[in-house]
């Protein structure tokens, strides 16, 4: 009987194991230009959508939460508050979900392009980490105390987000239309040029 | 092409006093076969391409003006528009409440955040909107 759990133990175990194998060959080939897409898209909704003072002012604006609770009748006072809280919490979900695929994209691909110190990656990780936390900690706040509980925690989370934004342009600064001019007429082994 | 922008701000905006006018004109310019912008007196001066990248450049102008408005001035809009469109205040907000018309003005490749929050408070605007027809509600204190 032991031996049979044993067996059908180890049969889980790799079929599990066949599952995650199986999952990640839907991962992108190496060396495609997919990841650098994506960050680049990341990068561009973070610092163009998601992050710019002006939006995030507009969203957590209390002037709005001022006139709803002076001049507007209560019913609408709460259909106000139950869209500001279902907008607060899909700009800190995006935010969020941008700042994986960055943290993504350094993990795996940022590091075999640009020169970074370990002193630097340390940081970095630190930053992507912390700033994780907050997001979840933010969304947690919205959804139980509303989209005006944490002012200060937005701004500052947009802050760090935005570092991250600059730190994650300069790896993808080879990227950039003005820095190919480097490598024009420079040949590969295969003899591809530029 | 700033010349066209400028043209159709200096003659064709300067009727519409609201940034939602503006945008629901601009988006009823656009053709929602192929989401390109057509004006005739636009197009016969200049060239059908610049009149189009004109109006799309107003159109997003006026979005992100929308964006920029506060709940007090977008129900004043709002209210502006209805007045000014007219038809009945009730099937104005009617219509609005059934068929959301605004979210089909909004300019290609805006960012769905955005997007969403123009909606909701739109929305929120019409629902203040409806209460001051509403004689159960007194009018807010001004």
């Amino acid at each position: 009987m032991i031996a049979l759990i044993l067996y059908l133990g180890v049969g889980l175990g790799l079929f599990v194991l066949l599952y995650f194998l199986a999952r990640r060959s839907h991962a992108p080939v190496e060396g495609s230009a997919h990841q650098f897409v994506e960050a680049r898209s990341s990068l561009q909704t973070l610092e163009q959508g998601l992050l710019p003072r002006d939006m995030i002012a507009r969203i957590f604006d209390r002037q709005d939460l001022q006139y709803v609770t002076t001049k507007v009748p209560a019913e609408i006072r709460g259909l106000f508050l139950a869209e500001r809280k279902r907008i607060s919490l899909s700009w800190v979900r995006r935010v969020r979900q941008e700042v994986v695929n960055l943290m993504h994209f350094h993990r795996a691909h940022s590091r075999f392009y640009v020169q970074l110190s370990l002193p630097t990656e340390i940081r970095l990780a630190f930053d992507f980490a912390g700033l994780l936390l907050a997001c979840r900690l933010l969304e947690a706040i919205f959804y139980l105390r509303g989209p005006y509980a944490a002012p200060r925690m937005v701004n500052l989370t947009a802050s760090a987000a935005m570092r991250l934004c600059v730190e994650s342009e300069k790896s993808l600064a080879f990227l950039n239309a003005a820095n190919i001019d480097q490598f024009r007429n420079k040949t590969t082994p295969g003899g591809a040029v530029v | 092409m700033l010349a066209v922008a400028d043209d159709v701000r200096r003659r064709t905006l300067a009727h519409l006093p609201s940034a939602l006018g503006r945008m629901i004109y601009l988006a009823s310019t656009r053709d929602y076969n192929n989401g390109l912008y057509y004006h005739q007196g636009l197009a016969s001066r200049y060239s059908e391409a610049a009149a189009c990248e004109a109006l799309a450049d107003c159109h997003r102008e006026s979005f992100h003006e929308l964006l920029g408005t506060s709940l007090e001035d977008l129900v004043q809009q709002l209210q502006a528009y209805a007045e000014s469109s007219g038809a009945i205040t009730t099937n104005f907000v009617a219509a609005w409440k059934e068929l959301a018309p605004y979210r089909v003005a909004v300019p290609v490749g805006t960012d769905p955040l955005a997007a969403d929050f123009v909606f909701s408070n739109l929305k929120v605007a019409l629902a203040i909107f409806e209460t001051r027809l509403n004689p159960r509600w007194p009018a807010s204190p001004e």
